[in-house]
């Protein structure tokens, strides 16, 4: 079985009594250990699946299972959860909590998770030593360099040992060498058996990937190998 | 998520906004403080009219008090005698529920000891024995007056501990007993000392050393008595005033009785009243004010003060809670971007609902920790300034009443703000800047 199952999936947006149809009819299976991009400008409707395999939303209509669960009507508890245990997220703009230090950014999602504050905080320092920032604990983001808080991003996505890693633009705010360090430890991620989905819209980074979707107007045009 | 992290969250959120949170606080400070002060304040009130009340011989105790005649009695208001000695006798005859019978006359005249010093001004009363049953007195020397002392009207006196204490300031209660005073330049014998009647935070800031003397006291007069046999009082300083009275029919000052039994209370007034009835030959001019109804009198006006500080503490609370409302719907437009952290990471949408409500219930209770500290000023200025002699009593019950109340506008006024900041969609707060 698939980990993640979409079928005729899509999604409308109201905006005033105008609707926009953001994705229509996606049809998508991704196994469990794959490395797998989504590829497609601006405005192509990428973000919005992003979203939906993320969670944080649900479809207009359409068929999508995660982990084996149909999550097309799914209550905001149980996407919550999902998020919680299955899910880790990177985005573009790291989206740390500028007043947490690194080991409480990183514990976040343990907290919503109920583990215990001396499990939390050995998790949470585990996974910092795992991306390179053992030593940086008690910092806070506004004093770490950009490749430094994606680190800490990728830290906490990975801190619930979830079975997918979502990471949207994740090197768009940084320069191209600590992008590539950054997408090194996404090879090594999806080495070490993690199913890794990356949304860019730049071709090269896609080409790190196994399998490149690639999405224009809210409909898969074309799924290739790099 | 667990009640522990909320907490620390909502402090940490607090402690980043001091002053704003601060500012957020006022309403509900001054709701909390001016609660417990007046609780205090009215307590303090209480707390003194019933020590007082105690003292000046509890619910047994019955004045008869006189009354102008109903107009329809005005023609033969003449006929009655008034309160004289006549009423004291027959209701120790014949009014068997009623234990003591206390006729007073008194005579307002300097004090002076036989051995000089200043003359002071006392009120000199002449009682019968059982005016120390009635008044509660306990001796600290020597003993009481007598009814033989009534009989022979002896020239004894028994004295406050005030009185003794000004004019013998430099002895023991025992080693004043036997001196002599001038009444009105008549020597008595001092034959009793009673013992020093106070309220027991006078006695607490007596023992520690504070000074207390501009508190007003219940028992002053009590203390600054000079008491001697009706007899006596009226041979001696009575007895020459126009018109001529006898014995029996001088007026008394006050008459004061004692109920045995209070499970008899009503039927022993009945009694009293058919006897005054006959002795003031049918006319109504008397009454029986029992301790009860001036308690009941005492305690409208204390309730009519407590409302009256528990509408302005419900307004200040009201008023309190908007402002918390307000800084929390700031605080979470500020924080829309942290919420869809959160909810991206796994929070689900109650997480989100007790932080911002926990935060909420936060500030009001560290708005009413700091109301408490404030009631503690506002009670020593009220102190200061008040008209009221009684010291404020703060009590736990007042504390805990204004903390809940607090507690509760600071949950009911987080409700919304909790709502609102619950309902927040994660993909739009990801993008929000």
């Amino acid at each position: 079985m698939s980990l993640i199952h979409l079928e005729g999936l899509s999604k409308v947006y109201r905006v005033g009594d105008q609707e926009i149809q953001a994705l229509s009819d996606i049809n998508l299976r991704i196994e469990e250990g794959e490395f797998l991009s989504i590829i497609g400008s601006s405005g192509s409707g990428k973000s919005t699946l992003m979203h939906l395999l993320g969670c944080l939303d649900t479809p207009t209509s359409g068929r999508m299972e995660i982990c084996g669960k149909n999550l097309a009507k799914a209550t905001a508890d149980e996407l919550a959860r999902v998020r919680n245990r299955e899910i880790g997220f990177v985005f573009q703009s790291f989206n740390l909590l500028p007043k947490l230090d690194v080991i409480s950014n990183i514990a976040l999602p343990l907290i919503y998770a109920g583990v215990p504050h001396a499990q939390r905080l050995a998790r949470a320092k585990q996974a910092a030593v795992d991306v390179g920032l053992g030593d940086r604990l008690a910092n806070r983001p506004p004093q770490l360099s950009g490749g430094q808080c994606q680190r800490v991003a990728i830290a906490r996505a990975l801190v619930n040992n979830p079975r997918i890693l979502f990471a949207d633009e994740p090197t768009g705010n940084l320069d191209s060498t600590t992008g590539r360090i950054i997408l090194e430890i996404f090879d090594s991620l999806h080495a070490a058996g993690k199913t890794v989905v990356l949304v860019t819209h730049d071709p090269s980074i896609a080409a790190r990937s196994r399998r490149i979707i690639e999405i224009q107007d809210g409909s898969i045009t074309r799924e290739y190998a790099p | 998520m667990n009640l522990f992290i909320a907490i620390s969250i909502g402090l940490r959120e607090i402690s980043a906004h001091k002053f704003r949170t601060a500012l957020s606080m006022l309403g509900i400070v001054l709701g909390v403080s001016s609660l417990v002060a007046t609780m205090a304040l009215t307590g303090g009130i209480e707390e003194g009219s019933r020590k007082f009340m105690q003292q000046m011989g509890g619910l047994e105790s019955v004045s008869v008090v006189n009354r102008e005649p109903s107009n329809s009695d005005f023609d033969f208001a003449n006929l009655s005698p008034g309160r004289t000695l006549l009423d004291a006798e027959a209701i120790r005859r014949s009014a068997n529920f009623i234990s003591h019978v206390s006729p007073e006359i008194s005579f307002s005249t300097a004090v002076a000891t036989d051995g000089g010093g200043n003359p002071e001004r006392y009120s000199i009363r002449g009682i019968y024995p059982d005016h120390f049953v009635i008044g509660m007195h306990q001796l600290a020397a020597g003993r009481y007056l007598t009814p033989l002392d009534i009989e022979r009207g002896t020239r004894c006196a028994v004295v406050g501990d005030s009185v003794a204490r000004y004019l013998w300031p430099n002895t023991t209660p025992e080693k004043a007993i036997g001196n002599t005073i001038l009444i009105d330049s008549r020597p008595f014998t001092v034959v009793g000392i009673l013992s020093l009647y106070e309220m027991e935070s006078h006695a607490r800031a007596r023992k520690s050393g504070k000074s207390f003397s501009r508190r007003w006291d219940p028992f002053r007069q009590k203390n600054e008595t000079v008491l001697i046999p009706f007899t006596t009082m009226f041979y001696e300083f009575r007895s020459g005033a126009f018109p001529l009275d006898s014995l029996q029919t001088i007026k008394l000052e006050t008459l004061t009785i004692r109920v045995g039994d209070l499970d008899f209370f009503r039927p022993a007034l009945d009694q009293v009243r058919s006897i005054l009835n006959i002795t003031h030959r049918g006319v109504d001019d008397f009454d029986l004010e029992t301790r009860q109804d001036w308690f009941d009198r005492m305690e409208g006006s204390v309730r009519a003060t407590r409302l009256s500080g528990a509408l302005i503490s419900a307004i200040s609370l009201l008023v309190g809670g908007i402002g918390i409302m307000n800084i929390m719907l700031a605080s979470i437009s500020e924080r829309v971007r942290e919420i869809g952290i959160r909810l991206a990471v796994g929070a689900r949408q109650r997480d989100i609902f007790w932080q911002i409500l926990i935060e909420s219930i936060l500030v009001s209770f560290l708005g009413s920790l700091l109301g408490i500290f404030a009631s503690l000023g506002l009670i020593e200025i009220l102190k200061a300034i008040s008209p009221t002699e009684n010291v404020p009593v703060l009590s736990a019950d007042a504390i805990l009443l204004a903390v809940g109340f607090a507690l509760f506008a600071g949950l009911f006024s987080g409700l919304y703000p909790a709502a609102k900041a619950s309902n927040i969609d994660p993909i739009t707060a990801l993008r929000y800047e």
